[in-house]
């Protein structure tokens, strides 16, 4: 410990002096009241001695004295280490992308070193290693005191871009200074980092501080493919097992999806693949390290990433859109919601990037179109090609096998045959999988005219294994032909929910839309950037507008800082990880001191403290010379010393786990997966939230419970969120959950991959069989706008969730058992995601299709279901009141 | 209010009924509403006697006499009550207590009714001196007159008794022996009997303050500073004593009785003194 000001201890000598004034002036006086004054007036004391100030108020007050007498000599406790050589201090500081994960820590550390060259009377230099905002290459300060520079380091930013080691080894070098302090984040930064190194030893002495815990992740571009997107995490500085949730999130901030990259002991980098339905793939617009705020773990996303555009283009351009006619009708319903449809003429069409294009019954004359088209298709594009009269009368070249003229009828007054069904897909077609529905049937096709190779060309085949679609591949594109027109002429495909999945299959197998414009020469300005800890600002003065060729090639940087650049129309986005070489692990500074970054305290100045000991001290005086002096009671002395502490110690307190037959509460059963608990808890808060708010419900805190064990017939309602891992449950459990519904509890079964969430969730449907198995479940019947649920509280016609569009299961009406009341209800539109809500109040899952009116739906679907489960069939009577009113009138 | 009538009701509870000792009954006395148990003027029917001779005719009950051969005459019960005019010290000296529980005002009002209560219940006539208006015949609003009763100077208020009544005051009397003769000097020559209870704080009793103070009326008129007060203490004994001296050789020339109470003493006590030396010849009757 060291003081500031030393000669303010002489103050201390006065002590003594202090003592003896106090102990010669007598206290002040109490004051009474007394009524026998009279008999009073005149008495004088008879002994000498007057009172005196007690001893132990004198020893408090000479206390207060010395501590404010230290204090103001401000001592400081150090923490030990003291800075190198001598002469001016050279302090480096990383301020790349890699130091934004411990800022506050860096800070902290300089502000350090900055008091310590302050004390010891050194000049500091200071050194930022990473290009300026204003493009300019890091550069060493000259000498300046620590006080100057102070507001120098409070000042600096961690920039969205890398450190630039050849620039400050050269500033390094010319600098004059006598030792190096280098705040450093870890990773070589380049491949100057050796020379880097011995610019700063040929300094002086250098103690080198940096971070000893792992480092910074980086979240690399996603790899595209086919069906999913592959999330890659770098984790330079290579350490023992662990794992990174990324988030996929959407433009507002949504989380749509979210994985858990599971990262290897010792290994750099990771992946996993990210699954995603096309409509939400759609709506991606970056991942997100979970729990970083650095620009390393945000990735943007654009087109390149997601969209896959379908053009379209029919023969008769004119007819094409009659509803139920025309011959792009149903390619339009099938595809609009999960791509992005374009249409116009061939030209218009290919002059922008689509990645598929759908000709329905139009002839490609041989000529300059047929020469574009094959060219596209030769660079990765994939036609698909629809059948009709035309195509039959002319077939041109540009289909995958040969044609015979003309088409073939089945059925009809003049032919013997029947309409023919389809077959089923072979395991090598694009198609396996899906159902075929027994009720498509062919009744006219083109025919492929046989040859070798026609067998491994089809995709799919009539009954009587008559190709139905066919396929070629031309360089890096498809061609894919089917044998029957787009519409419901030639045969019920199109009609069929058959045709969407082979329609989306395709689709999904063409290639993205990759490299996008990069013959443009369109110059693309920067909309948004991101700083040093991810956050969306506004660009700086000095970023430079690019096309989109030179954004592909650009590394991060103050010209081309990461963010999103160009009009709405064509956005493009430019990531810290774009063409970044995979970071490494610097090795150490030869010959350097090395301090952990968190290692060294603060230096702590004593003197605040000091004084409010002695305020505390002095505001104790206080109350002991009222007491003397009688102006207040003990008991208000000993209650404000009681309440002083008290007072701030008075913050909220969750009370205590409470005994669950204490309150209504909601409760779901714990599924074993801590991510699906975690959400049906949040769920089951938000819900109880909303109805607390809503209606005179007064709901506690939900419970998570395992049947068999948890006694279940306090809770009117479980919600059991299906997982496909589930296990069946045990005899015990089942036995609990016949018991909990035969006495009135209603369960709420969600599958979570309903109506719009279909793809989500796989296999919990089968799971729900094997545990329904042991179940009492009565018969069920779809929930219907007349059923108690729609209108135990709010008028429902829909009851959506996450997800909406799903038929709801409850018992039938028929059963009167339990007064009518469905025990069970099951569906799968993932409520609790719906009415989650997070530490901030946010509802943290997008809905699906989505908008504010779903979740007020969902939530009102919850709040009729609460309703439900606390009342029963006490709303019943509303469904009957038409019939009974009209009993009345007559 | 009603809660310390209550108090003081319960407190009269407790002792026999009381009955004044009347020295001389007039019959310019008002007629109350008590009988005497014996004989004597009154509303009330007491007994038949046969008439003697020597009575006067018309005191013979016509009524009862046709009943028989005999004559009777009708005697009413003898019905007498006397006034006793109760007063306390409410003023601010009063309003103050620093060892006992009670102030001593609250002290001196639950006395003043819970004598008021036992007076009633014998059948005597109660007003408060000092409050205008005729005897009242209830504690309930006895109570009220003294809640209503602006604070005083301390010594009681110069109003016109009747002869042969009774006075009792409480209070401190702390205030100089001349004033206190002056006031109970001019009611002896009501001629009005009395008694004198001074209720005392025990801090005003032995004065139990320590060290440097600075003492202060209760309306701050004067202030004394004593350095040592346990220096002083003795001598306040003496100062007080020679007061309490005072007032007992005041009431003996004027033959009223005197008795000291502390409120840190029970009630009762207090009672039971005002209750005998009220009732002096009451073993006599």
């Amino acid at each position: 410990m060291i003081f500031a000001a030393p000669w303010v201890l002489f103050a201390l000598a006065a002590l003594p002096l202090l003592w003896w004034l106090l102990r010669v002036t007598p206290p002040a006086p109490r004051i009474e009241r007394f009524p026998a004054i009279r008999l009073l007036l005149g008495l004088m004391s008879n002994s000498e001695t007057p009172a005196r100030t007690p001893l132990w108020l004198l020893v408090l007050r000479c206390v207060v004295a010395g501590l404010v007498i230290i204090g103001l000599a401000q001592p400081v406790l150090e923490s030990g280490a003291a800075l190198p050589g001598s002469g001016p201090v050279l302090l480096v500081i990383d301020d790349g992308w890699a130091a934004a994960r411990d800022w506050a820590k860096r800070v902290v550390v300089a502000r350090t070193v900055l008091d310590r060259a302050e004390r010891a009377g050194r000049k500091v230099v200071l050194l930022a290693t990473a290009p300026a905002e204003t493009g300019a290459p890091p550069s060493a300060t000259p000498a300046m005191d620590a006080a100057v520079a102070r507001p120098l380091v409070e000042a600096l930013r961690p920039k969205p871009w890398g450190v630039d080691r050849a620039a400050a080894a050269q500033a390094a070098q010319l600098a004059k200074a006598g030792a190096v302090v280098a705040i450093l984040d870890g990773l070589e930064g380049g491949p100057d980092w050796s020379r880097f190194a011995a610019a700063l030893a040929s300094v002086g002495p250098v103690v080198e501080m940096r971070a000893e815990d792992g480092g910074t992740r980086l979240l690399l571009p996603p790899r595209a493919e086919p069906d999913r997107l592959v999330v890659r995490v770098a984790h330079p500085v290579a350490a023992a097992a662990s794992e990174v949730a990324v988030a996929a999130q959407s433009a507002d901030g949504r989380t749509l999806a979210r994985i858990v990259v599971p990262i290897t002991g010792g290994a750099t980098s990771a992946e996993a693949p990210m699954l995603l339905p096309p409509e939400l793939r759609n709506r991606l617009s970056k991942l997100v390290i979970e729990g970083s705020s650095t620009v390393a773990g945000v990735v943007m996303l654009d087109e390149r990433w997601r969209r896959r555009p379908v053009g379209l283009l029919a023969g008769d351009a004119a007819a094409a859109g009659a509803p139920l006619t025309g011959q792009l009708f149903y390619l339009r319903r099938a595809l609009e919601t999960s791509t992005e449809l374009r249409e116009g003429e061939l030209a218009a069409l290919l002059s922008r990037e689509i990645s598929v294009l759908i000709l329905a019954d139009r002839v490609v004359p041989d000529g300059p179109e047929r020469e574009v088209l094959a060219n596209w298709v030769g660079k990765g594009g994939m036609l698909i090609r629809f059948a009709g009269p035309k195509t039959a009368e002319r077939p041109d070249t540009l289909l995958p096998v040969k044609m015979l003229e003309g088409d073939r009828q089945l059925g009809g007054a003049m032919s013997w045959s029947q309409p023919a069904g389809l077959a089923g897909f072979a395991p090598t077609s694009p198609f396996a999988g899906l159902a075929v529905p027994a009720e498509v049937k062919i009744t006219r096709q083109v025919l492929a005219a046989p040859g070798m190779h026609l067998a491994d060309a089809t995709w799919a085949r009539l009954g009587d294994g008559t190709p139905l679609v066919t396929h070629a591949t031309r360089g890096a594109g498809q061609v894919v032909l089917f044998h029957v027109t787009a519409n419901a002429d030639w045969s019920d495909l199109p009609l069929s929910g058959l045709f969407v999945d082979m329609l989306r299959r395709l689709v999904e197998l063409a290639n993205g839309v990759t490299g996008g414009d990069e013959g443009s020469t369109q110059k693309l300005a920067p909309v948004e950037t991101l700083d040093g800890f991810g956050q969306p600002g506004a660009p700086p003065a000095v970023a430079a507008a690019m096309t989109a060729a030179e954004l592909a090639r650009a590394d991060p940087g103050p010209r081309a800082p990461p963010g999103i650049y160009g009009p709405e129309t064509a956005r493009r986005v430019l990531n810290l990880a774009n063409r970044m070489a995979m970071p490494v692990a610097a090795s150490a500074i030869p010959g350097a001191t090395f301090e952990p970054l968190g290692g060294i305290p603060p230096e702590r100045g004593l003197a605040p403290w000091l004084m409010a000991v002695a305020i505390l001290l002095l505001a104790i005086d206080m109350l002991a010379s009222l007491r003397l002096r009688g102006l207040l009671g003990a008991t208000a002395v000993l209650a404000f010393l009681l309440v002083a502490p008290l007072a701030q110690a008075q913050a909220p307190q969750l009370s205590p786990e409470e005994n669950p037959a204490r309150g209504t509460r909601l409760a779901h059963v714990l599924t074993g997966d801590a991510q699906v608990d975690n959400v049906a808890r949040a769920g089951l808060i938000g819900l109880s939230d909303y109805v607390n708010r809503r209606t005179a419900a007064a709901l506690a805190e939900p419970a998570g419970v395992e049947p068999g064990q948890d006694d279940l017939s306090l809770y009117p309602l479980l919600y059991w969120p299906i997982t496909a891992e589930a296990p069946a449950p045990t005899g015990q459990a089942v036995a609990a959950l016949n018991l909990f519904m035969a006495n009135g509890g209603i369960i709420l079964i969600d599958t979570r991959n309903g109506g719009s969430g279909e793809g989500f969730s796989a296999g919990a449907e089968a799971a729900l069989r094997q545990i329904g198995r042991g179940l009492v479940v009565p018969a069920l019947a779809e929930l219907t706008q007349a059923h108690v649920l729609a209108r135990s509280f709010y008028l429902l016609s829909e009851f959506p969730g996450r997800f909406a569009g799903d038929a709801i299961w409850v018992a039938s009406d028929q059963d009167r058992s339990n007064d009518g009341v469905s025990p069970v209800i099951i569906g799968g539109h993932d409520w609790a995601s719906a009415w989650a809500v997070d530490a901030q109040g946010r509802n943290p899952y997008a809905t699906i299709p989505g908008g504010a009116r779903q979740r007020v739906l969902a939530y009102r679907f919850g709040v009729n279901l609460v309703m439900y489960a606390l009342t029963g069939n006490y709303k019943g009577d509303q469904v009957h009141v038409p019939a009974l009113l009209e009993r009345l009138g007559q | 209010m009603s809660a310390l009538a209550r108090r003081a009701e319960a407190l009269g509870a407790t002792l026999p009924p009381l009955l004044v000792a009347a020295e001389r009954v007039a019959a310019t006395v008002a007629q109350g509403v008590h009988g005497r148990r014996r004989v004597g003027q009154g509303d009330s029917f007491w007994q038949y006697r046969p008439f003697l001779p020597g009575d006067a005719v018309n005191r013979i009950d016509w009524r009862q006499s046709a009943r028989s051969d005999r004559a009777f005459i009708r005697e009413t019960e003898w019905e007498a009550a006397q006034t006793v005019a109760l007063w306390r010290d409410g003023g601010e000296s009063m309003r103050w207590r620093k060892g006992a529980p009670v102030e001593k005002a609250e002290r001196a009002e639950l006395l003043l009714l819970a004598l008021a209560a036992l007076l009633i219940r014998g059948g005597e006539r109660v007003r408060l001196l000092g409050s205008e208006g005729r005897a009242v015949s209830s504690v309930e609003r006895l109570a009220e007159l003294v809640a209503r009763q602006p604070a005083g100077e301390g010594v009681p208020p110069e109003v016109p008794l009747p002869r042969h009544a009774q006075v009792v005051l409480i209070g401190d009397f702390l205030a100089p022996l001349e004033v206190i003769q002056q006031a109970v000097g001019r009611m002896a020559s009501i001629p009005v009997r009395g008694h004198l209870l001074q209720v005392l704080d025990p801090a005003e009793a032995v004065l139990p303050y320590e060290g440097r103070v600075r003492f202060e009326g209760v309306r701050r008129e004067v202030s004394t500073l004593i350095a040592r007060v346990e220096g002083v203490r003795e001598a306040y004994g003496e100062r007080l004593a020679a007061q309490q001296d005072g007032l007992r050789a005041i009431c003996r020339a004027a033959g009223w009785g005197f008795t000291i109470h502390r409120t840190d003493h029970p009630a009762e006590s207090a009672l039971l003194g005002l209750y005998t030396a009220l009732a002096p010849q009451l073993g006599r009757r």
